[in-house]
């Protein structure tokens, strides 16, 4: 394992600031591609791509996940691999699930649901597994 | 596994969070070796040692069985 070498309240800090500047830009991307899409006509090809704007800073908010986990702790390292799996399985088994059920007729799922709820159970398995470590 | 962390860190007068500082850690961290939910790994054992001018035994012990 290697040896961390900077202070955790920088990563912090720096996490904090790469992940609100992206999510700020994301917001900022979702609100102008909706109305663009909603008040102007474009061929498909174009509302493909005016759809999918917002996915660019999504790239930099994961990109300031990594950075923040390659630097932490190998405390917080181990918290959030715990975190992690638990809402990864969990999601997964529960969207399998409903798969059995849409077979007897339940709606589709929504798949924009999928990583609202993973982010849930991340967060709800982060403060669970955060305390068993205080 | 057993640590006198708690104590040397009291002999120098350091908060976790000052510990934590010099380890580059979080206060966590340290909080959770202190209470013993948590065991170092040996780099970080290694660094904790040096810090405080030991051995890791003269730090850590295994839990007697």
């Amino acid at each position: 394992m290697k040896e961390i070498t900077m202070n955790q309240n920088e990563v912090m800090k720096r996490y904090y600031k790469e992940f609100g500047i992206s999510m700020s830009v994301y917001v900022v991307a979702v609100i102008t591609s909706t109305t663009i899409l909603s008040n102007f006509e474009f061929p498909k090809i174009a509302q493909i791509i005016i759809t999918l704007i917002p996915v660019i800073p999504t790239i930099f908010v994961v990109i300031a996940i990594m950075r923040a986990l390659r630097d932490s702790d190998e405390l917080q390292q181990r918290i959030q691999l715990q975190a992690v799996t638990f809402s990864a399985i969990t999601t997964g088994l529960i969207t399998f699930s409903y798969g059995f059920l849409e077979n007897i007729g339940f709606p589709p799922f929504p798949t924009i649901w999928v990583l609202p709820m993973m982010f849930m159970l991340w967060g709800l398995s982060l403060a669970y597994f955060w305390k068993k470590y205080q | 596994m057993k640590n006198n962390l708690k104590v040397l860190r009291a002999e120098r007068d350091w908060s976790q969070a000052d510990l934590a500082d010099k380890l580059n850690v979080s206060r966590q961290t340290i909080n959770a070796i202190e209470t013993e939910k948590y065991d170092p790994s040996l780099p970080l054992a290694f660094s904790i040692a040096k810090l405080f001018g030991k051995k890791i035994e003269e730090i850590f012990t295994p839990d007697k069985k």
